[in-house]
């Protein structure tokens, strides 16, 4: 149940396991950004879910196709800003008026006022941490190793190449079924990867 | 042969300068409606009005005050326009295109508003302290020598001649942004999109430096012996926040009750006038919070007294709705990206923040003639006579143009225009 629900979250954020016989997916290879997108809307379409493509430079729309919905980094960098005010807050609080109050031409040891500018700045610095914590973190990053480095065309992806991978987790795959799909909707190249370093064209 | 549209003749001229080019319009871009579109805020207003004069009969004091911040309001709403229009021009910013019309005819409002600026000439004696004659002669008991030394800028004749070439540079900048857009409608002169920039950048500091002085005259001069160097700012932030809100206000009311502009202005293009509502609003938070913090800090009396008064006798309660709904509601409310798609919602923040300008000006205002907080029936009537009149203007000119600048060049890519 727990594997389950961890294997789902690392799904998401596009790291798939291999089965049990070292299958890490299939990767599929198109002629160009158009078709990647029509390919990754028609296997949306076929029932996939563990799927992901790749390309040198964003594609418009991409989102969209692959059905991803609105990006959740939001949430992070609001929980992140959330943190930020009340860190700023407690430390204001506690440095000046608690742990070492100083008096300062009659002020007050703690006042909103003088406080707003670190608020906001903590807010603001938190806010930056959770974005990009939150947008490492669901796109499953920093990641060093990826079976699909063991396959050589895929280095193309970085330069004009344009690739979907279809992961053997997802309930749907088969080798061969999969393959002869992934065929069917324009696929230049299809290559077996393996996660013990076995590509097979 | 020219064929630029006549100019309009002489009265109407201050509601619209140019001859209808309806006809011209596309059909998509044509105005449906008839007459009551203008005709009906434009009664509303003069009826307003006629009420508020009850008010000038039973104390004239209430009645300038209120008329004061109303047409303030205005003011600052249509320079905010003025001001988003060219930072649109100068950005070459084409995702705007399709809403540039609305704020095109938005800005076409310094004559009429110059016009209705008349009235308070008869009521600078009770609006502005410094037209007192007794606080500059050094016999009287009444001699301010602080108000004495300010006298060479604060003085009826100069504040009248600084108003009328502010209005005058206002009417220029506006009149060319907004006939050479109309003029490129009916012919579609590929020099006019350089127009349009080379117009916006001379008017850009020309308006920057009139709207700053034009505050210190027109407001913050009601509490002559305290000054604010980022009082110009602040008047800016809330007019720019309040012109936003009236441009995504009259594309709304223009699809739902006219059925007009339907796959021309888009979600896409509410998400992005959301997205500068929410900009303003945390704006005008950042810049009337600075004014408040620096005062706070120095401590010194003649620059608090200002603040001081705004927090007390229930003006602090008016200063913590300030807080609570011109900043930490419609901040938390615009910040999902599902707000600013939702044109219900978005609608309802419009009108909101119309209204919390509207309160914030009132905050700047009425503390000036009254110790303690509250509302007068006639701070309302002024307002919204005013807004009325204004607004009926605003949907004249609408209803006489296309409702787009149908041959903009970068037209066809505001239309396909999407937020990724």
């Amino acid at each position: 149940m727990l594997d389950e629900l961890l294997r789902e979250i690392k799904a998401m954020m596009g790291i798939y396991d291999s089965d049990a016989d070292q299958v890490y997916g299939l990767l599929a290879e198109f002629p160009d950004p158009g078709a990647l997108l029509h390919a990754a809307e028609a296997v949306r379409e076929e029932g996939y879910s563990h799927f992901d493509t790749h390309s040198p430079f964003p594609i418009h729309g991409m989102d969209d196709a692959m059905g991803l919905g609105n990006s959740k980094v939001g949430y992070f960098t609001f929980l992140g800003g959330v943190t930020g005010l009340a860190t700023a807050t407690l430390l204001q609080w506690w440095t000046a008026a608690v742990d070492y109050p100083l008096n300062i031409s009659g002020k007050p040891f703690f006042a909103v006022e003088p406080s707003v500018p670190i608020m906001f700045e903590l807010t603001v610095l938190f806010a930056a941490f959770g974005a990009v914590g939150g947008m490492l973190a669901l796109n499953g990053l920093p990641r060093p190793y990826n079976p699909l480095f063991y396959s050589e065309r895929f280095k193309g992806a970085s330069d004009d190449r344009f690739f979907l991978h279809i992961a053997a987790s997802d309930d749907q795959f088969d080798a061969e079924e999969t393959a002869r799909t992934l065929r069917s909707i324009g696929a230049l190249h299809i290559e077996l990867v393996q996660d013990d370093g076995v590509a097979d064209a | 042969m020219s064929t630029s549209p006549e100019q309009n003749a002489s009265l109407s001229w201050l509601a619209d300068p140019l001859a209808s080019t309806r006809e011209a319009a596309e059909r998509t871009y044509r105005a449906v409606g008839d007459r009551r579109a203008w005709l009906l805020p434009t009664a509303l207003g003069v009826a307003l009005l006629a009420i508020s004069l009850l008010g000038l009969w039973q104390s004239a004091e209430d009645f300038f005050f209120a008329y004061l911040t109303g047409w303030s309001f205005l003011v600052t709403t249509a320079l905010g326009g003025l001001f988003f229009l060219i930072f649109h021009h100068l950005t070459r910013a084409s995702w705007s295109v399709t809403i540039n019309r609305i704020n095109e005819s938005l800005i076409w409002a310094f004559p009429l508003l110059f016009v209705l600026g008349i009235p308070l000439l008869f009521g600078m004696h009770d609006l502005y302290h410094w037209t007192h004659a007794e606080l500059y002669d050094p016999s009287s008991p009444e001699y301010d020598e602080i108000l004495a030394g300010k006298r060479a800028y604060l003085n009826t004749p100069f504040w009248i001649a600084r108003m009328v070439f502010y209005f005058a540079v206002w009417t220029l900048v506006s009149y060319r942004l907004y006939a050479f857009s109309i003029r490129q409608d009916v012919d579609p002169d590929p020099d006019i999109p350089a127009k349009l920039r080379s117009t916006s950048a001379w008017g850009l500091p020309l308006t920057a430096v009139t709207v700053a002085f034009a505050s210190y005259d027109i407001l913050m001069s009601t509490s002559p012996h305290w000054f604010s160097t980022i009082f110009g700012v602040y008047f800016f932030s809330g007019g720019i926040l309040s012109a936003v809100a009236v441009i995504t206000l009259v594309a709304a009311l223009l699809q739902s009750t006219g059925g007009r502009l339907q796959g021309v202005i888009t979600k896409e293009h509410y998400q992005d006038l959301g997205k500068y509502l929410f900009g303003f609003v945390v704006f005008w938070a950042y810049i009337a919070f600075s004014q408040y913090m620096l005062y706070w800090y120095g401590g010194i009396p003649e620059e608090t007294v200002w603040f001081q008064h705004r927090l007390q006798d229930g003006w602090g309660w008016h200063s913590a709705f300030l807080l609570g709904f011109h900043f930490v509601v419609p901040f938390l409310v615009l910040l999902p990206r599902g707000t600013k798609r939702t044109l219900p919602i978005l609608s309802v923040m419009a009108v909101w923040l119309i209204g919390m300008h509207w309160f914030d000006l009132h905050w700047v205002v009425l503390p000036v003639l009254r110790d303690s907080a509250g509302f007068h029936w006639v701070d309302f009537t002024c307002w919204l006579g005013l807004t009325g009149i204004f607004a009926g203007g605003l949907m004249y000119r609408l209803s006489r143009h296309p409702l787009v600048p149908q041959n903009h060049p970068s037209l066809s890519a505001s239309l396909h225009f999407e937020n990724s």
